[in-house]
């Protein structure tokens, strides 16, 4: 194992180098990094982006996400500000900003340091039923399907200022394109990734230009040989970083690339997963488990490595990666959700409040454990980091596979509201996810709140010496 | 009768009393810290405000919150509350909590609820199996829950009932459940119990029921019975009514109230504590509350409002970020509403906030003795064209001495 040599590390032009390695083993192993930008956070990488939606980190309102979370960046997609275009224009354009300023980042409120990553679509996207074309991509806004013209993504991001902007991939996700269509696929990727490098190149945007990041659409390299060639050889030198849509295609990129940063765009749903991108030289997630764990009542337990197995109870089997809060046993359990984190819902609340915030369906449940499990991966990735440093991180990661379940634990109740534009429902499909309130009559709302006594059956009131039964006829 | 004063887990210091109505400011101290009077009091129904966490409810300077004994009998239960410690433990609450005997929304909410003299009879909404609420169960729970204010159960029935006897029925038997709840209080040193005076629109009964209940000596009062959709005019001289008779050293609370206005007003006839739901309900619904009135913000026109949500307002959500604040325009609350949760909590926060800060500004304005300009630069705030003020409130604040239509 060959470890990169400091003149390999520095093959990139000054202006373009937002990104130092530190360490890596080979071109294809763990690295460690730092994405830094000026004026912004450092990124430590391998490390992870906050999942936006609509511009709020869910359920984390922004005095929450500065007080409560240590996260440095955020990954925001265009089609969350896109309403009822071409008709209006997105409110979010006429947002004004200070020169320097990101228009983006005021509009949602961010921190000026925290670093903005705008992508066209959400992580994950809802997909429909609209094919691409040379042109445009389609998109799925709050109010439904629409077609977004490349032009007007990169007008967007002139005019919104993200610290990152991903260039447009012409990706196809709903099946496996033909030999035809990946052709295409390589074909228009390179013209939209061309034509923004273009844009963002001329002299009067110079002052204020997000720094761009190729993608790397999801069809096998060798098929979109036409795009990577060019990226790598007269491109590599306008792009600061590369999106990848395909956790495979890491292995098969030239040379000449290897030493962007790279984000994964693949679809991530364990933290085993996770930690085989992290092998495999990844450096920066989105990661939508967090998100997902939150709202189905799960806080995220694991760390990084795991805890040390000792003789005793090495046969034993492996342990859950989160604590599903839904579970009564926690009716009552005033310990912190989880023994010394020091996140403010562990510092402030205990399992039971979790449990009945949970159980009343309020909304403060998943806000409390949106600030732990953000905690839980900050740590992670701080672990992470520092096993590559000690260089233990595949034996690390095999004894983390070994440890705990593969996937997390199942959700047993009720989530938020699902809206459609995080969901695609099939025709005729209830909503998913009912309001957490139901409405009496208008005079009794108030009352209502949040509880429908027509809910509770007659034992819970009685266990709950609330009322009692009495044989007496009314 | 109860023969002996009851031990009181409160104090109540009389600051200052305007000269024209009958405003007054106070400081209530309570086990878990003092309240400045008046205030308004948001409801956490069930432990918890609509997503906002006690952290950031603290930092709308909120020191005294709702939870309802009903909502918390059933989640998370008597047991559940007893092996935790109470609501204060539970929720991680540090400051005060007030709570409802549960009575009320029982009998709002269940269609068969029924009232004999023991207790609340209603079906189980799971088999229709008769069940029981006395006021004994009723203080039991609020002593399980620990709130540092408590009330009685009381026989409440619709103010605009006509029939008479009913209600005087219903009077009648909240004086003597207030015997049964004072006799079940197990820590009177350490919660206090107010009582709640009923008759309905009934003027007379509502005299004879501050009688017998102030003879009770509670540490506290509340006009109860209101809010439940009777005439503005009446719903006023029923406070007026009641406040005249009850003691100067006792706090008086006016329960399930309400709009801005009405705490305007019902802070001229002599009230120092409301609560109502209003404030968070109506930020689920993307309305923002302002000195000119409740502003929509799901509505198209806010779409490219980059303002702040109210101009001044200090609350963290409106604050320039110069100041510290957040700097929310309403186009990003139009962008969240009815979408992202935090829309809702940024909008909770900032109504919550309006209408401390609304209680907070009477109440310096009662200290520096100018009450009487407060109130009309309010309402003029709120309806620039003069003849738009709604009558109610000019009939009531003429009776103490406030003419809103003079100049
Ligand atoms: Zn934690
Ligand atoms: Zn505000």
């Amino acid at each position: 194992m060959a470890e990169l040599t400091p003149e390999q590390l520095e093959t990139l032009p000054d202006e373009m180098r937002i990104f130092t390695i530190q360490k890596a083993i080979e071109s294809s192993g763990p690295r460690l990094g730092r994405l830094s930008l000026a004026g912004r956070k450092v990124l430590e990488t391998p490390n992870y982006l906050g999942n936006a939606s609509r511009g709020v980190i869910p359920h984390l309102s922004p005095d929450n996400f500065r007080r409560h979370t240590n996260v440095s960046g955020v990954y925001l997609s265009l089609e969350d500000f896109i309403e009822k275009i071409p008709r209006d224009v997105p409110p979010i354009y006429n947002q004004d900003a200070a020169p320097n300023e990101s228009a983006l980042k005021r509009f949602i409120c961010l921190p000026e340091d925290n670093i903005a990553v705008l992508g066209a679509r959400r992580y994950t996207p809802v997909v429909g039923s609209a094919h691409n074309t040379d042109t445009s991509i389609s998109i799925c806004a709050s109010v439904g399907f629409r077609s977004l013209p490349v032009q007007d993504y990169i007008t967007a991001t002139l005019k919104l200022c993200p610290d990152i902007a991903i260039c447009l991939a012409d990706v196809v996700y709903d099946h496996n394109p033909s030999r035809r269509r990946m052709e295409k696929v390589s074909d228009r990727t390179f013209s939209w990734v061309t034509k923004m490098i273009e844009q963002l190149n001329r002299p009067e945007v110079q002052e204020s230009r997000p720094t761009l990041f190729a993608p790397i659409p999801p069809v096998p390299i060798g098929r979109q040989w036409a795009y990577i060639d060019k990226l790598s050889e007269e491109l590599k030198d306008e792009i600061s970083g590369l999106a990848i849509y395909d956790a495979e295609a890491i292995g098969n990129l030239p040379e000449p690339l290897t030493l962007l940063p790279r984000l994964s765009m693949s679809p991530l749903t364990s933290p085993n997963q996770l930690l085989q991108q992290i092998a495999s030289g990844y450096d920066v997630f989105i990661v939508p488990f967090i998100n997902l764990a939150s709202d189905a009542g799960i806080a995220l337990t694991f760390q990084f490595p795991p805890p040390a197995t000792t003789s005793v109870d090495t046969r034993s089997s492996p342990v859950e990666l989160g604590l599903n809060l839904w579970d009564k046993v926690y009716e009552a359990d005033v310990s912190a959700v989880m023994e010394g984190c020091s996140c403010h819902c562990c510092t402030s609340h205990h399992r039971a409040f979790l449990q009945h915030l949970l159980n009343a369906r309020e909304m403060l449940a998943w806000v409390l454990l949106q600030m732990h499990n953000h905690h839980v991966m900050d740590n992670f990735f701080a672990r992470v980091r520092k096993s590559i440093a000690d260089g233990t991180f595949e034996e690390d990661r095999l004894a983390f596979e070994r440890y705990y379940v593969p996937d997390l634990p199942e959700q047993t109740g009720l989530g938020p509201r699902i809206r459609g534009y995080q969901f695609k429902s099939g025709e005729g499909d209830p909503k998913a996810n009912p309001a957490p309130f139901t409405m009496l009559d208008a005079q009794r709302e108030g009352l209502a709140e949040s509880a429908t006594p027509g809910d509770v059956p007659d034992s819970e009131l009685i266990e709950h010496g609330f009322a009692e039964k009495t044989d007496k006829a009314s | 009768m109860a023969p002996n004063p009851m031990p009181s887990a409160l104090t109540f210091e009389l600051i200052a009393k305007c000269s024209v109505t009958k405003a007054r400011a106070s400081l209530l101290t309570l086990p878990h810290g003092p309240v400045q009077l008046p205030v308004f009091m948001p409801v956490g129904t069930q432990a918890t405000l609509k997503g906002v966490t006690p952290e950031q409810l603290e930092g709308t300077g909120c020191r005294l919150c709702l939870n309802n004994t009903y909502h918390l009998g059933l989640k998370p239960g008597q047991a559940v509350l007893d092996a935790v410690g109470g609501a204060h433990k539970f929720q991680s609450w540090p400051h005060n909590i007030l709570t409802d005997s549960g009575g009320f929304q029982m009998v709002s909410l269940l269609e068969l609820a029924k009232v004999t003299e023991e207790g609340v009879r209603f079906l189980s909404p799971h088999d229709g199996s008769p069940m029981l609420l006395t006021p004994e169960h009723s203080i039991s729970l609020q002593n399980s829950i620990g709130s540092d204010i408590m009330m009685q159960l009381d026989d409440v029935i619709a103010t605009t009932s006509p029939d008479l006897a009913r209600m005087e029925e219903a009077m009648h038997r909240s004086v003597r459940w207030l015997d049964r709840c004072i006799a079940a209080h197990k820590y009177p040193e350490r919660q206090s119990l107010f009582c709640i005076i009923q008759g309905g629109l009934n003027l007379e009964l509502r005299r004879e029921c501050c009688r017998e209940m102030v003879a009770r000596d509670t540490p506290g009062i509340a006009i109860g019975g209101l809010s439940g959709g009777e005439e503005k005019d009446s719903y006023c001289r029923v406070v007026d009514t009641c406040t005249g008779l009850l003691p100067e050293m006792k706090p008086r609370y006016v329960m399930g109230v309400g709009y801005p206005e009405d705490l305007v007003v019902s802070v001229a006839l002599g009230a120092d504590m409301f609560d109502c739901v209003w404030p968070t309900r109506t930020a689920r619904w993307g309305n923002a509350a302002t000195s000119s009135g409740t502003l929509n913000l799901k509505h198209g026109n806010y779409a490219n409002d980059f303002s702040p949500i109210e101009e001044g307002c200090t609350c963290i959500s409106c604050r320039p970020k110069s100041a510290g604040g957040l700097g929310i325009s309403r186009a990003y609350i139009y962008h969240l509403a009815g979408k992202e949760t935090a829309g809702a909590h940024l909008l909770s926060i900032h109504n919550v906030h309006y209408l401390l800060a609304l209680m907070r500004s009477a109440r310096e304005a009662i200290i520096a003795d100018r009450y009487p300009q407060f109130v009309k630069g309010f309402f003029g705030k709120l309806y620039p064209d003069r003849t738009m003020t709604p009558s109610w409130a000019v009939t009531a604040l003429r009776r103490v001495g406030v003419d809103l239509l003079a100049d």
